[in-house]
């Protein structure tokens, strides 16, 4: 009777301590994983850093650490294209794009959300279908037209095809559908014209979605290759990714330059990274609406 | 003065009518509560009052002028919505704020608007919050505010406390019916509880698949009611409803022939009907000879007042129960039903019939009684 007793708690003492191992298991187990999952990501990127570091003839060492680190790669990339303006030439593009995409996109989807009109949902299917189009097949297209307009190697062409997006406008739809109808109807009741109502009422209420889709939008834009590769003529005229494809040349790639281009072309999305990064996890912690 | 006209209103969505023709009269300062079941269409009168949905048919009046084209900001109605619909971005003071500031007010104005609003509304405290951070009851409050600092000529709620829970509602109904004393607009309530209904409306409108079934004043529909509708809608536990017979000018449940309930006049069109008895208008019988004898089924205790349920015939009756102790579970009792509690409609129709009902004179209960006998013997 009485080991018995004594027994069974000891038991349950073990078993419980067991399943909270397991558990302590879990969580770490868990954390393993997300760390090695993240070095995976984080490496290449390190390893440009660490390579734009490295001196010329030592470009291809596998150390973990440059042997003898120095900025001669920024200083000779710096002189051989015009970076700067290069990087300015991306921020406008990628900024002008990011802002009119978003505008664009909220007007598109509150007319969506808000009216039945003739053929709305053609139009609506239309738009999500130019989603699926490659870009490459509108690229010739695109080009004969900006051609023909004047605008070969200048930034107004690189801005100009980008001015509405399919996902901008179902992104946003899709927020402001799922916003309540009832206030709506309040700002309505309360005098608040349709103009005033996606201003004042709707849009600061979608920050969480504006923040996200201004990240997707800049980032995508901010690497952009091909159509600017068509268009652009001269440097100075250029963006940053042709800048970096200009270390690539017929005599051979200049590696330690490149990453150096690379790593300066970086920073600028690191730091709108963390600048709205904190803006859509706080705006999706507050999205309690009602 | 503000004074209300609904002519005919109807409303149909794809073709589909939802509202059958509404008539009513709302008078200046009128507490005025719409009730009914859910699905009955009291939202779409409300909002098509409001200006949220387009009239199909009829004429909407504000003293006279016609708004059914009008937009809802320019009807001077404000709405107060069940779920609150407040700008989840703003602060208290700019959620009360915005209409003013959308109607071009000035600052001094508007600043003395609010303040006043919060004080009324007990919410200085909470101005600087957002509807995030603040209770239900709070919530409603700055509903209400909002529609307060406009000085609105029309008052619209739509169920605005069925997200409260039980205590706050009926705090929240008095502070209501405080506020309506105040302000002295007109206003239209609507809500399907029959609490809310019967206490705060001046004038009742009660409603059932997309019709009006009756106004009133609250007593004159729990007292009166004009259909089977309402007398079986108001009141808790409901109106009886039992099926009965006038023949050879008396008034006789089915089923019941030995017990008629009244005499009724000469010239009523004999044929069945519908009785109609509240719980509390039913007496027990002091002796074991008269009335109508039936079995408690069932007695729920509510603390200020017991109910039982006994079954007649194969319908269940409602019975409030004397104070006395009188009546307990298992127990036959005899139950009278006066004459002057009756209710009579026509059982297709449920249309009240105002028949002159006396009750049945000593002779014929001797009758009875005699018949009764009769019937019995054979058995
Ligand atoms: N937008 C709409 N489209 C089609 N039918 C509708 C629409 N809105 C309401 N209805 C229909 O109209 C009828 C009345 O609806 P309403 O919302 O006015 O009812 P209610 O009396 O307010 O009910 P509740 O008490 O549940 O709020 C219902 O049968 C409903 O299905
Ligand atoms: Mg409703």
């Amino acid at each position: 009777m009485t080991t018995d007793a004594l027994a069974l708690p000891r038991r349950a003492r073990r078993a419980s301590s067991a399943s909270g191992w397991l558990k302590g298991f879990d969580l770490a187990g868990g954390h393993v994983v997300m760390a090695l999952l993240s070095l995976f990501c984080l490496f290449p990127v390190y390893w440009m850093i660490v390579t734009s570091l490295r001196p010329a003839n030592k470009v291809f060492e596998r150390s973990l650490w440059p042997t003898a680190a120095s900025l001669d790669n920024y200083t000779y990339a710096l002189n051989a294209i015009p970076i700067g303006q290069m990087l300015v030439n991306t921020l406008i593009v990628a900024a002008i794009v990011t802002v009119v995409q978003l505008i664009t996109g909220l007007l598109a989807a509150y007319a969506f959300a808000r009216w039945r009109f003739p053929f709305d949902k053609l139009v609506h299917v239309l738009i999500a279908l130019t989603w699926l189009v490659p870009l490459q097949v509108v690229m010739i297209p695109n080009y004969l037209l900006i051609a023909n307009a004047g605008l070969l190697d200048s930034l107004t062409a690189l801005i100009l095809p980008h001015f509405a997006s399919a996902l901008a406008v179902l992104m946003l739809l899709q927020a402001m559908r799922s916003f309540p109808n009832e206030v709506l109807e309040a700002a309505r009741m309360d005098g608040a014209g349709s103009w005033r109502v996606l201003w004042e009422v709707v849009t600061p209420n979608l920050r969480g979605t504006i923040a996200s889709l201004a990240i997707l939008i800049f980032i995508s834009t901010w690497n952009e290759y091909f159509w600017p590769l068509l268009l652009t003529r001269t440097p100075e005229h250029s963006v940053i990714q042709i800048g970096i494809q200009m270390f690539m040349t017929s005599e051979g790639t200049q590696w330690g330059p490149l990453m150096a281009a690379s790593t300066l072309a970086s920073l600028p999305i690191f730091i709108l990274y963390i600048v709205l990064q904190q803006q859509v996890v706080s705006s999706f912690m507050k999205s309690g609406i009602r | 003065m503000t004074h209300l006209t609904l002519n005919s209103l109807r409303k149909a969505y794809d073709g589909k009518e939802v509202l059958h023709g509404i008539d009513a009269e709302i008078e200046n300062g009128q507490f005025v509560v719409i009730v009914g079941p859910s699905g009955c269409g009291k939202s779409t009168l409300l909002r098509m009052i409001a200006g949220l949905e387009d009239i199909t048919s009829g004429m909407f009046m504000i003293d006279g002028e016609l708004m059914n084209d009008v937009e809802p900001a320019d009807r001077g109605c404000a709405m107060v919505f069940q779920n609150y619909a407040l700008y989840p971005h703003m602060t208290v003071r700019r959620n009360m704020d915005y209409p003013l500031k959308i109607a071009g007010l000035s600052k001094e104005e508007r600043r003395r608007r609010v303040d006043e609003a919060a004080a009324i509304l007990g919410l200085e405290p909470y101005l600087d919050r957002r509807p995030a951070h603040l209770s239900g009851g709070q919530r409603q409050r700055v509903a209400m505010g909002r529609a307060i600092v406009r000085e609105p000529s029309v008052f619209l709620f739509d169920e605005p406390l069925s997200n409260l829970d039980a205590k706050l509602r009926v705090q929240m109904r008095i502070e209501i019916k405080k506020l309506h004393r105040r302000l002295k607009a007109t206003s239209i309530f609507v809500t399907h509880d029959q609490v809310e209904a019967m206490t705060l409306a001046d004038l009742l409108i009660v409603m059932n698949g997309g019709r009006i079934e009756q106004i009133g004043t609250p007593s004159v529909v729990y007292h009166e009611p004009a259909s089977m509708f309402v007398a079986g809608f108001l009141g808790s536990p409901a109106m009886n409803l039992l099926p009965a017979e006038i023949r050879d000018g008396q008034l006789r449940l089915t089923g019941m022939p030995a017990s008629p309930l009244a005499e009724v006049a000469a010239g009523i069109a004999e044929g069945p009907v519908t009785v109609g008895i509240r719980p509390e208008a039913i007496l027990l019988s002091g002796n074991q000879s008269e009335g109508l004898p039936v079995t408690i089924d069932l007695v729920e205790e509510l603390g200020g007042s017991r109910i039982a349920y006994c079954a007649l015939a194969d319908t269940a009756l409602a019975v409030v129960l004397p104070t006395d102790g009188r009546g307990q579970e298992g127990r036959e009792v005899r139950l009278l039903l006066p004459a002057e509690a009756l209710h009579i409609f026509e059982t297709a129709s449920g249309v009240r019939r105002d028949y002159t009902l006396a009750p049945v004179s000593p002779a014929t209960e001797v009758r009875n009684a005699a018949g009764l006998r009769d019937m019995v013997i054979p058995v």
